[in-house]
């Protein structure tokens, strides 16, 4: 071989070795991006109906993947003994939620100081709602003679119904905030009463 | 590994290698994400814009324009302080009277939420920590009286003030001064 064809043939070992080990440095990246994104609430976690929650959030004794998940997903989230966080991504049938369909959400005020119910964008970002109704609170929420409370979330009113407004076609996140939650329910964040999320009608 | 041929053994362990790569790409990215985020929330650009280095500051209220931090939850109304003890301790004082919920929250260079005082903790008396570096006060300076010690785990943290409010507009007038109650400064 040539001196010519032997240094062609090494810098073209030198350059598929680097597109491999950059290819491996991607796929390192990428599957940790995957991982935090998409498994936002990794053990251990409690599921009670289509809500889920890290009782590790916030805390000093999150794990390596419990503490970036939270950081990607929850920023700035407080312990449990302070305020615990539901997430619902699905419905009570287990289909995804979407922004452009509708969704009735009854519970009774859960076991705490303060709760709210959040309809979040797949970003983790509030919708331009333009009632400015971006939550249901202890404070907004009405109760029926049963004690229980009834919001909507989707693209159009329901009648009688307190509305969350998700214009867009897009994935939607509800998160159920329990402030001060009782001391029987920090120590078994499973026995909540967890409100139901029931669609309501076709989707476009 | 006898009946490979030298060629084979050598994608075994160039094979082996990359994977090596992939895996502590995967578990840096993981462990530094956190750590990555909270500077940018404490140095970035909405953070100079605010000009919260050691001292308070105050976001307006949560609407959907709200983009620095993923879920801002649109009940609370939020102040700020980007604590940095690399140079001293730093106090932090807040006395919001209110009849609802309130809480200082501090939180780690990793995002740990290390320290936590709510309105009903506080039984009306007001905040006050002497917030130290994990291996304490290089200048030695003794606590103001009163004040309560906190060993941060970290030299730089934040801290988010919580002030409950359902209706921002309706109780302006008593949440904007309970909020701006909060002092952050150097001891």
């Amino acid at each position: 071989m040539s001196k010519t064809g032997h240094w062609s043939l090494r810098a073209k070992r030198i350059a598929i070795g680097a597109a491999l080990y950059l290819g491996a440095v991607v796929l390192g990246l990428g599957s940790a991006w995957w991982v935090l994104k998409n498994a936002p609430w990794l053990n251990p976690s409690v599921e009670v109906g289509p809500w889920r929650a890290n009782m590790h959030a916030g805390s000093q004794d999150a794990g390596m993947y419990t503490r970036a998940t939270v950081a990607v997903n929850a920023l700035l989230a407080l312990g449990r003994d302070e305020t615990m966080y539901f997430v619902a991504t699905r419905d009570d049938a287990g289909h995804a939620l979407r922004a452009q369909c509708s969704y009735r959400i009854t519970g009774v005020p859960p076991q705490a100081r303060w709760w709210s119910i959040t309809a979040y964008a797949e970003d983790l970002f509030l919708f331009d709602a333009p009632n400015g109704h971006y939550s249901l609170n202890g404070a907004t929420a009405v109760l029926d003679a049963a004690g229980a409370f009834t919001l909507s979330t989707g693209p159009s009113e329901q009648p009688g119904l307190y509305w969350l407004p998700t214009p867009g076609q897009r994935p939607l996140v509800l998160t159920l905030r329990l402030y001060n939650p009782a001391p029987a329910l920090q120590a078994a964040p499973q026995s909540l009463v967890a409100p139901t999320v029931q669609k309501i009608g076709g989707c476009p | 590994m006898k009946n490979f041929s030298e060629h084979q053994r050598l994608w075994f362990y160039r094979g082996l290698t990359l994977l090596v790569t992939a895996v502590l790409a995967h578990l840096l990215a993981v462990w530094a994400a956190p750590r990555v985020i909270m500077y940018l929330l404490m140095h970035g650009p909405t953070a100079q814009k605010m000009n919260m280095h050691n001292q308070a500051a105050f976001p307006e209220a949560v609407t959907s324009e709200s983009r620095t931090v993923v879920m801002p939850s649109p009940d609370m109304l939020y102040s700020v302080c980007a604590f940095d003890l690399r140079a001293g301790p730093v106090r932090v004082r807040a006395a919001p009277v209110l009849a609802h919920y309130w809480s200082v929250a501090l939180y780690a260079a990793n995002s740990d939420n290390f320290f936590v005082r709510n309105d009903r903790q506080t039984q009306g008396r007001s905040v006050d920590l002497w917030l130290v570096a994990p291996g304490g006060d290089p200048q030695q300076k003794q606590p103001p009286a009163g004040t309560e010690v906190v060993v941060s785990p970290s030299s730089t943290g934040f801290l988010l003030m919580r002030v409950l409010t359902t209706d921002y507009q309706a109780e302006k007038a008593v949440v904007e001064p309970a909020r701006r109650t909060l002092q952050c400064s150097r001891g």
